[in-house]
């Protein structure tokens, strides 16, 4: 008995050594990784005195190799002693809960050890009913504790934020509504003029403008609907002997937006997946006024968009009114620049998802730059204000990534802006961006923009069909046709003709009332150009380089086939006297 | 014997090269910020591991709790417990790293049926169910000894303190309203609450934040004193094994055959799970219990509505927790995360996003939006509980003997040892 006694007395204070040092042990392990713990935090291993010296010093004599090499082996030792730490945190933590695991493991065997049988307390314990009666109480009181405090610091912290960040996301589309009237009749100065130009708002019937005739200010000319209103346009000259070349100036970087033109300026981007320029080039003299880079927007993402090598960065065409002129790029990024280059405002859209790269040009209306941004991750036709940039309305669309351009016309009775994308060709109010209607009719990667002549909207996509929509107070499909088609260029209208270019070179016309169709004839040559009806005639680039000019009839009339004697994708711009194209790298003035 | 031999080598080697596998998904280095100040969050989940894997789990969750509840129910062995805590702290704590677990995966079934997009993973869906089927069966032996969380305060649980019956109906209230937060943050996307607020995955994985060190020690420190803390007032997945619990074909009993009301259990229970005999004497008059009845089971509806009030008033509090509200916030307020200088690394990344202002504070006005909607099931659902706790505490049971309240009892075994009662001789 008294063995078996010294014996558990023996094991009890074994156990009790063993618990005391793994207690002092896990406790001295644990103070050191605390130590080390907060080392690693308030030390900045590459941020010290001596590293920012040695940079400073290296700032200075940048060819010092030695300096350099120094810095290295410090900047890797701060790296090394970083990493060291972290590792001495991690195998503590270890030895810490080993130490714990042998206290436990003592504690348990001295309770086992120390086996003693607990005598029977007789504890007076509330009755069934008395801690009933307490829990209610008490739960009573936290209940209401619990309500109270929560309302008390729900009406405190109170922000309202759903609503805020609605209006917020309404104000940023609402802003400069009000201001609206004021802006539009301080606008722009004009350009010289044979036509009288009336500004009105955008309900006014006078749409396009006098001073938006008189120049070329957005891709297909003004209002997009493929129409000069130029005169005197040459029809005579070849690329290579510079017969009636007024000049060619090289492009820095390459795009495939079609140049605009207002006053004495010529206006075009470029891009590459680090760089997004817009060039101003003087009509005269076809030098370079300047260049103005396009970075270090707000929100513009790091990441350059995926684009297409057919598409580009820099696919969208520009627009003026004569005051400033407004880009857009693949990226997102849309700048206004006044006359000088200078920057008025910048924002970035959001980064499209868009797998050829975004294409849709500008053009604008009143003081409002309409942007269609039709991408996969969403589609929205937002009016920004062109003095601020600030987004005027926003009209979501439910359409699938669209790459052709908005159209701006006037019907007569009011001015329209039409939009084309699978599955619909949409009409917007330029005021208010209210859808006006919508015809489902279109399917397919729509590439080629819409022509309005006359009451009549001409809507067509490559393996879809050619479809005429007669406007109106209940717009319907008026005919249509599948026999010629179109992935990239745009048809364009008057009254009397309607013609269709396919991307292999041949043109259809048609009566645009009936969708009879006149004529056909294969200029056998790849086109992305988009024509253009300069008065009596039809101005047609194609990718090599040449004009196809032909007349507007009933019948099909050459009247020329310049060249220009390199390939072009763009659609070309026109001035009085003067046509300018956009090749590959060069920007040419053709006239006389 | 040989063949035997050879059959767990191989074994051995098609365990080691599916491990390989997901081995080489794990970071090759970790990741230093130095010149941002940016701290590398701490990921919530461990690495993914083969598929092989996720199943041996779920045997091993199945295995365990088979054990565990034999243990309880025809061994009546503490010690058959004890081994299962000390397997499960070791295999589903430190060797599975405290992920996947049957608490965390209540947010997994949320999110699954909230969010259409989101696939539950089958091993989650067991490991939720699992459990629960058990509990119907035989009482919260799960919690005995299966869960690492329970396992590893029932071990430190060395020198327990009873806390006050009232208090402990008080305390109880809480798990519910964890419960009703980790739902609701699951339903909205927002986080995983119970996962990153795990106070023991820190010690399981050898890796947390230095606060989440210190809490889950406090916890360890608390419960040396006051048994499994987190199980009883925090756990949100003992809340609803609590309720099935009390459902249960059977349950163990202190006594292997009649309880004499010797009084030798009476302080066995480190967590105040035993109903002591109720004499009839106690009972209040009948017409006070069921006039007290009838007015809470009229209070309750205006208790959930005014829950659902109350908690729709701050459902905007709630909703700051989502990381994209609280980016609309600060970029709307221009607060910049408090940073001065430069941009804070949050704005920098909505920046890099490529998404505009308008279209977070879209996305962000619909998340408040389903906060509001949300709060009011929050706050109602909390409202309930509470009805149903006062009523639950104005009913009077009698019971002569000492027996394992079914709700509260985690089926640790502690008091079998007791009862000097012998089983009886069939």
């Amino acid at each position: 008995m008294i063995k078996e006694h010294l014996q558990t007395n023996l094991k009890v204070r074994f156990w009790r050594y063993i618990l005391v040092i793994a207690g002092v042990f896990s406790f001295a392990v644990c103070i050191l990784m605390i130590a080390n713990y907060l080392q690693m935090n308030t030390s900045d291993p590459v941020n010290t005195r001596l590293m920012n010296t040695l940079v400073e010093r290296l700032n200075k004599t940048p060819d010092d190799q030695a300096l350099r090499n120094e810095i290295r082996a410090l900047d890797l030792l701060a790296r090394k002693a970083y990493f060291t730490t972290q590792w001495q945190i991690r195998f503590g933590g270890y030895m810490f809960l080993v130490g714990i695991i042998i206290m436990i493991i003592a504690v348990l065997m001295l309770d086992a050890l120390n086996k003693k049988i607990q005598p029977i307390t007789v504890v007076k314990n509330d009755t069934l009913p008395d801690t009933q009666n307490k829990a209610r109480k008490w739960i009573s009181i936290a209940g209401i504790v619990l309500a109270v405090v929560t309302l008390v610091v729900a009406f405190l912290s109170h922000k309202d934020l759903g609503n805020k960040f609605s209006r917020k996301e309404g104000s940023e589309n609402n802003m400069n509504v009000n201001n609206t009237t004021q802006i539009v009749s301080n606008q722009i100065p004009q350009q010289d003029s044979t036509f009288t130009d009336t500004v009105q708002g955008s309900n006014s019937p006078e749409y396009p403008t006098a001073a938006m005739k008189n120049n070329f200010p957005s891709f297909r000319g003004p209002g997009g609907n493929g129409i000069a209103y130029q005169k005197n346009l040459p029809v005579n000259w070849d690329g290579s002997s510079g017969k009636n070349i007024r000049w060619k100036t090289a492009i820095p970087l390459t795009g495939y937006n079609s140049p605009v033109v207002w006053g004495e300026f010529v206006f075009l981007s470029g891009a590459d997946g680090s760089k997004q320029q817009v060039f101003c080039i003087d009509k005269k003299s076809g030098k370079i006024s300047w260049t103005a880079d396009v970075s270090g927007i707000q929100g513009s993402s790091s990441k350059s968009p995926k684009v297409t090598e057919n598409t580009g960065y820099s696919a969208p065409s520009l627009t003026t009114d004569g005051k400033n002129v407004y880009a857009i790029f693949a990226s997102g990024d849309i700048i206004a620049l006044d006359f000088k280059g200078k920057k008025v405002w910048a924002r970035n859209l959001g980064l499209p998802v868009n797998h050829y790269g975004h294409s849709s040009s500008l053009i604008l209306i009143d003081d409002k730059l309409i942007v269609q941004y039709d991408q996969s991750n969403s589609a929205n036709l937002y009016a920004l204000s062109a003095q601020t940039g600030k987004t005027i309305w926003t009209s979501p669309r439910k359409v699938k990534i669209s790459w052709a351009s908005p159209v701006i016309v006037n019907t007569g009775s009011r001015i329209e802006i039409l939009l084309i994308a699978e599955p619909f060709v949409a009409s917007y109010d330029p005021a208010s961006g209210k859808e006006l209607w919508k015809i489902d009719c279109t399917s397919g990667e729509v590439g080629p923009s819409v022509a309005y002549a006359n009451g009549i909207v001409f809507a067509l996509n490559e393996y879809a069909k050619l479809v005429a929509i007669q406007i109106g107070s209940t717009p319907k499909i008026l005919w249509e046709n599948n026999d010629y088609l179109s992935d990239v260029p745009s048809p364009v209208a008057n009254d009397k003709y309607l013609f269709v270019v396919t991307s292999y070179g041949e043109v259809a016309c048609y009566n645009p009332k009936t969708g009879d169709k006149y004529w056909n004839h294969d200029f056998a040559s790849p086109t992305y150009s988009s024509p253009i009806l300069a008065g009596e005639k039809v101005y047609l680039l194609d990718k090599k380089g040449t004009m196809h000019i032909f007349k507007a009839d009933k019948t099909f009339s050459l009247i020329a086939e310049p060249k220009i004697g390199e390939s072009s994708f763009c659609t070309p711009a026109f001035s009085e006297g003067s046509i300018f194209i956009r090749t590959g790298n060069n920007l040419y003035c053709i006239g006389k | 014997m040989n063949k035997i031999k050879n059959i767990a080598v191989y074994l051995l080697f098609v365990m080691l090269t599916l491990q390989a596998f997901t081995l080489s998904a794990k970071n090759r280095f970790p990741k230093p910020e130095f010149e941002s100040g940016h701290t590398q969050p701490v990921t919530i989940t461990p690495s993914p591991r083969a598929i092989f894997f996720e199943y041996l789990d779920l045997v091993v969750l199945l295995a365990s709790l088979t054990l565990i509840s034999w243990f309880v129910m025809k061994k009546r062995s503490r010690k058959g417990v004890f081994g299962i805590s000390v397997f499960v702290i070791l295999y589903f704590g430190f060797y599975r790293e405290g992920c996947i677990c049957s608490i965390g995966a209540i947010q997994n079934i949320t999110l699954a049926l909230f969010k259409v997009n989101y696939t539950i993973p089958l091993t989650a869906l067991l490991f939720f169910l699992i459990p629960i089927v058990y509990t119907l069966f035989v009482g919260r032996t799960f919690c005995a000894g299966v869960c690492p969380l329970g396992a590893i305060q029932d071990i430190v649980a060395f020198r327990p303190m009873p806390v006050k019956a009232w208090l402990e109906k008080v305390l109880g209230i809480i798990p519910f309203i964890y419960l009703a937060f980790a739902i609701l943050y699951a339903a909205t996307g927002t986080d995983f609450v119970i996962c990153r607020y795990d106070p023991f995955v820190g010690f399981f994985r050898m890796d947390a934040s230095f606060a989440m060190f210190l809490i889950g020690g406090l916890f360890l420190l608390i419960g040396v004193f006051i048994a499994r803390p987190y199980c009883r007032f925090l756990c949100p997945y003992g809340a609803l094994l609590n309720i099935v619990s009390r459902f249960s074909f059977k349950h163990m009993s202190i006594t292997p055959a009649g309880c004499i009301n010797c009084k030798l259990c009476e302080n066995a229970c480190p967590f105040g799970a035993i109903d002591m005999p109720v004499p009839h004497k106690e009972k209040e008059k009948t017409e006070v219990i069921v006039r007290r009845y009838v007015i809470l089971s009229l209070v309750i509806p205006v208790l959930i509505i005014a829950g659902g009030f109350i908690a729709s008033n701050f459902h905007e509090n709630l909703a700051m927790v989502h990381h994209k509200v609280k980016l609309a916030n600060e970029i709307m307020n221009n607060t910049n995360y408090g940073v001065i200088g430069k941009d804070a690394i949050e704005i920098t990344a909505f920046k890099s996003s490529g998404q505009t202002t308008e279209q977070l504070y879209t996305e962000a006005a619909a998340i408040v939006d389903e906060f509001n909607t949300g709060s009011w099931f929050f706050g109602g659902f909390i409202g309930l509980v509470f009805g149903l706790t006062l009523i639950g505490l104005t009913v009077f049971k009698y019971h002569p003997d000492y027996s394992p309240n079914k709700a509260n009892c985690l089926s640790c075994a502690r008091c079998m040892k007791y009862c000097p009662v012998l089983p009886e001789k069939k």
